[in-house]
């Protein structure tokens, strides 16, 4: 990523996991039509974006995302397809219980076009990384991970509530998580994906079973993530990687 | 139909499909032979020539398609064909208003929903499952499609059981034939 060399190293850290990030805030939550019009819908899109003058990263007002804004000549690609893929996700109050705000995923898998981008955003990143294992979590990381474990020629492994897996299966702690044993070799390369990161429990259950047998867990990937919820700092020591922040 | 009798016949794939698929005896219950389907995710070669098999045959046939709960590899279909994929789900995890559908399974009831508004009437859909038993659940995800309005084409399955009624009326597409 081009962006990396004009930072400072502290702002690195910061780059690595929030970069491709688009920070969007739902100023109202719209009742439930199916499909969100790209452009029409109550959220802004506001990209994050590193100038090396300023020396850092800044919430800019909201512009037009002009190539001339963007720092990097990798985010030109990316910024239409961030901002069709956040437009596409829709939010349902209430859900599952009241107070919450629900983001629903759904109607982005009913765009192919926001869901391949999905799916390449996350291939583009990973494909050379010499990742052996792509493990997602039940349930909706089984719909983002098994295209990307086929695209960057890793295996999918799925990480599953108790009992949904036949036999000799290992159960990890107070977030119960399952894993087939012999499903992963010592010495793996791995990453975890599921769609949303909110307390980050699931992930940190399941980067600890994997690590319990002997895989390394190199990142987290997720297409959402609810920073109030401070999922990031479960995850101890391991970056996570989103494309889209709900505030 | 099951692909070995329809064009598929010594296709070196379904060779490699069989394989990976693990059987456990007793589980969830005594007395059921489990057709695991997770090994088979978990072997590149065996996945990719999975999603080719389908995608080979659907890709210029359906414009929508339809999960299943077990939803390995349904997304990645979906994504090859670029058609839409809807995931149906037990009750409760989809969010917003659904329309739902009871059925009998093999051991057990259950019910199976779908998002209203998810599909357009007149479209044409897709179900895929990794395995056809006695064909309650693709029953449910049937009728589920045409009370939306779509038209469903065909079935699609990784495992067929051979000797189990299979009473849906619609045409199924089955890789592998196991007993």
């Amino acid at each position: 990523m081009s962006t990396l060399s004009t930072l400072s190293p502290q702002k690195i850290l910061e780059a690595k996991i929030v970069s491709h990030c688009y920070f969007y805030s739902a100023n109202s939550v719209k009742p439930s039509f199916f499909l969100p019009k790209p452009n029409t819908t109550s959220r802004r899109v506001r990209p994050l974006i590193y100038r090396g003058a300023t020396g850092g990263a800044a919430a800019p007002e909201p512009q037009p995302m002009s190539v001339a804004n963007m720092a990097s000549s990798n985010v030109d690609g990316t910024d239409d397809r961030i901002s069709r893929i956040s437009s596409s996700i829709r939010v349902i109050p209430d859900f599952p219980k009241p107070g919450i705000l629900f983001q629903d995923i759904t109607t982005l898998l009913l765009d192919p076009k926001a869901f391949k981008d999905t799916i390449d955003l996350f291939v583009e990143r990973y494909k050379d990384k010499n990742i052996n294992v792509v493990a997602g979590v039940e349930a909706r990381g089984f719909i983002f991970g098994p295209p990307i474990a086929l695209a960057i020629g890793a295996k999918f492994v799925p990480m599953r509530k108790p009992k949904k897996l036949p036999e000799y299966s290992l159960e990890y702690g107070t977030d119960k998580m399952e894993m087939h044993v012999g499903a992963v070799q010592p010495g793996e390369r791995a990453i975890v994906v599921d769609d949303l990161i909110a307390t980050g429990g699931t992930l940190n259950a399941a980067i600890r079973l994997l690590e319990r047998v002997g895989v390394t867990v190199v990142e987290c990937a997720c297409v959402i993530e609810l920073p109030e919820l401070k999922g990031r700092d479960k995850l101890g020591n391991k970056p996570l990687f989103v494309l889209v922040s709900s505030a | 139909m099951f692909a070995a009798e329809n064009g598929l016949r010594g296709d070196p794939r379904l060779k490699g499909i069989s394989e990976a698929i693990r059987v456990v005896p007793n589980f969830p219950k005594p007395g059921i032979m489990f057709q695991d389907i997770t090994a088979v995710v978990s072997n590149h070669k065996v996945f990719k020539d999975i999603v080719d098999i389908f995608v080979d045959r659907y890709r210029d046939r359906a414009s929508l398609w339809s999960g299943s709960k077990r939803i390995y590899i349904c997304s990645a279909i979906a994504l090859a064909i670029g058609a839409k994929f809807i995931p149906l789900r037990k009750p409760g995890k989809l969010p917003g208003e659904v329309i739902s559908e009871l059925y009998e399974l093999e051991y057990g009831n259950d019910c199976l929903e779908m998002h209203l508004g998810a599909v357009q009437r007149g479209r044409r859909a897709l179900v895929i499952d990794d395995i056809v038993a006695t064909g309650g659940t693709l029953s449910a995800a049937i009728r589920l499609l045409e009370r939306a309005g779509a038209e469903v084409v065909e079935c699609a399955c990784v495992i067929g059981l051979r000797g189990r009624v299979i009473s849906v009326a619609k045409r199924k597409f089955i890789l592998e034939l196991l007993n």
